[in-house]
């Protein structure tokens, strides 16, 4: 009875803030996670019990999982390699990851700590600058190809991240190699297993009936399942979201798979909203913490110096690839969103994190939290109004350096 | 014609006229179409989002397949073949051909025109059989020329 009163909960304060974010026009991972903090711990300790509590936590954790199996599907190793692209993609990272990674040294943060922030806050979230695109009708300019191109390389840089901080958690020194060398050995793995078997799934992914989805969820948790076992057995952690993620760029190479992509997609939005709203539910959010000015100080400056970043790596790309630095400050407004991949990345952390390497995840935490709500918020409208704010700028610039005719 | 891949959305077509107005079709990945117009001079593109079926009529306009439509009778024509004019006629069944087949009216010997389809109780029978007879209530989906189309309804069907 229980489970349903609670599963209740979490559907319809979703459905009812999801909905209101929509009529307001705002991104809608924000409005889960708030609904989570409203409901859980932190709030008005709704959910009732703790077995709820872990129930709610495992859907989310199925999320997280298709999530990055449909980034892996998705993923375009072909398109990534061209020399324009990979330009983007690294002057984004440069740029971006430095800027968090020196605010966290800056703040107190241990160098470990530094690389979660620096991960979290270089990330952007695909799923409101995709959709702002669309919905802001910029397709038909060409900076919208170098943005969704560049999401895809933060895909890529956020597996490899992954497999960095998973690694580093192995507990000492010695066990690093070993478990990067267990997770790369999986990663190969699958993709020899996937691409020899490919002649046999291939027909079943065409059927009609339940096979296609069941046999997709069993090699999701099969493989998931293996790489649980494998880190027990080494003593280190192999991540399962990395698994899923390399399972999904093996499988986009078997033709009869699009057919499927709708239903994956279907059950992807469906227990990734249960994650955020169990993200927000676990956290403990110290509300004691607002009121420290060194906290909101620290959140400020990280608001601020990561807005700057990304308009300063979006305005090198601009020059480079497109000429144009008013067009580069734009591809700077429509990556500002962050989302989804920081919260997963936060989460992935905090479910491995050996606290001798974290002394300060409780304020990490709390920062990454509260920067995701308000940059996923004003992020959103960045990208919106991104054509009048690189208008704007570009006026401002040329007032500033009238010479310069930028 | 600019073709690029936009990962997670779809794909897009893009066309540059010489005054610089661009034209983008963008195959988005859940099988609709949008369809872009940016003027050279214009801050906003206009969009609109069409279904798989409105594109395909609006993309058989562009090539120019479908040049005049009046009421039932639609004029083919193909850009690479000028002088070519086809008509395709629909016309119900009079009284005069039910219970006829095609064989016995001799539509084709007499007026030179084909029966390409008959629609019978909403089943489509295309290239019907010469000893296929006529019911009431068929549509019959004629081609031939304007004159031919003319001879066959006054002749055969019977029309004033």
């Amino acid at each position: 009875m229980n489970f349903l009163v609670d599963l209740a909960i979490v559907m319809v304060s979703c459905l009812a803030l999801g909905l209101a974010s929509k009529y307001l026009r705002q991104a809608s991972i924000p409005a889960y996670i708030i609904a989570g903090i409203i409901l859980g711990k932190s709030g008005l300790d709704l959910i009732t019990s703790d077995a709820s509590y872990d129930f709610i936590s495992w859907l989310g954790k199925i999320g997280v999982i298709l999530l990055m199996f449909y980034i892996g599907l998705e993923f375009n190793f072909k398109g990534i390699k061209e020399p324009r692209r990979l330009f983007a993609g690294c002057t984004d990272f440069a740029v971006n990851f430095s800027v968090g990674f020196l605010l966290g040294i800056v703040i107190g943060l241990s160098l470990i700590e530094a690389f979660i922030l620096a991960s979290a806050v270089y990330i952007s979230s695909s799923a409101i600058v995709i959709s702002s695109l669309i919905e802001n009708k910029r397709l038909i300019y060409p900076e919208a190809e170098t943005v969704v191109w560049l999401m895809v390389f933060e895909d890529i840089i956020l597996a490899i991240l992954l497999v960095v901080l998973t690694s580093i958690m192995a507990g000492s020194l010695a066990m690093i190699p070993v478990s990067l060398a267990a997770t790369l050995l999986l990663i190969v793995f699958i993709l020899a297993l996937i691409r020899r078997l490919s002649n046999f799934i291939a027909p079943l992914f065409e059927r009609d009936d339940e096979i296609p989805i069941l046999l997709i969820f069993a090699l999701i948790f099969g493989f998931s399942a293996l790489a649980y076992l494998m880190g027990i057995l080494l003593h280190c952690h192999i991540s399962e979201v990395i698994v899923a993620f390399f399972l999904g760029s093996a499988l986009s190479g078997v033709k009869s798979f699009r057919k499927l992509f709708g239903t994956i997609i279907s059950f992807k939005n469906l227990f990734l909203t249960i994650f955020f709203f169990s993200f927000g539910m676990m956290f403990q959010f110290q509300f004691a913490a607002l009121n420290s000015a060194d906290f909101v100080l620290a959140l400020l400056a990280l608001i601020i110096l990561s807005i700057v970043g990304k308009f300063v790596s979006g305005a090198i790309i601009g020059k480079r690839l497109h000429g144009s630095l008013e067009t580069g400050l734009r591809v700077g407004a429509y990556t500002t969103p962050r989302g989804e991949f920081s919260v997963v990345l936060i989460m992935v952390v905090m479910e491995i994190g050996i606290p001798e390497l974290l002394p300060s995840i409780e304020l990490l935490l709390s920062l990454v939290v509260a920067y995701v709500i308000i940059l996923s918020i004003v992020g959103s409208f960045f990208a919106k109004h991104g054509d009048k704010i690189g208008k704007a700028m570009m006026v401002v610039a040329n007032k500033l350096i009238p010479q310069a005719h930028l | 014609m600019r073709i690029s891949e936009l990962p997670e959305i779809g794909t897009k077509y893009e066309i540059e006229s010489p005054k610089g107005d661009k034209v983008a079709v963008i195959f988005l990945t859940t099988g609709e179409i949008e369809l872009y117009v940016l003027e050279s001079d214009a801050d906003k593109p206009s969009v609109t989002r069409l279904t798989s079926e409105e594109a395909r009529r609006l993309g058989s306009v562009l090539t120019g397949a479908l040049l005049s439509i009046e009421q039932e009778d639609v004029e083919v024509s193909f850009s690479e073949i000028s002088d070519l004019r086809i008509h395709i006629h629909l016309c119900p069944v009079t009284k005069n051909v039910v219970g006829k087949s095609i064989e016995d009216l001799a539509i084709r010997k007499k007026t030179g025109v084909t029966v390409v389809a008959i629609s019978r109780k909403g089943q489509s029978i295309v290239s019907p059989p010469p000893k296929m007879v006529f019911e009431e209530g068929d549509l019959i989906v004629a081609v031939g020329k304007r004159e031919q189309i003319k001879a066959c309804q006054q002749e055969i069907l019977g029309h004033g």
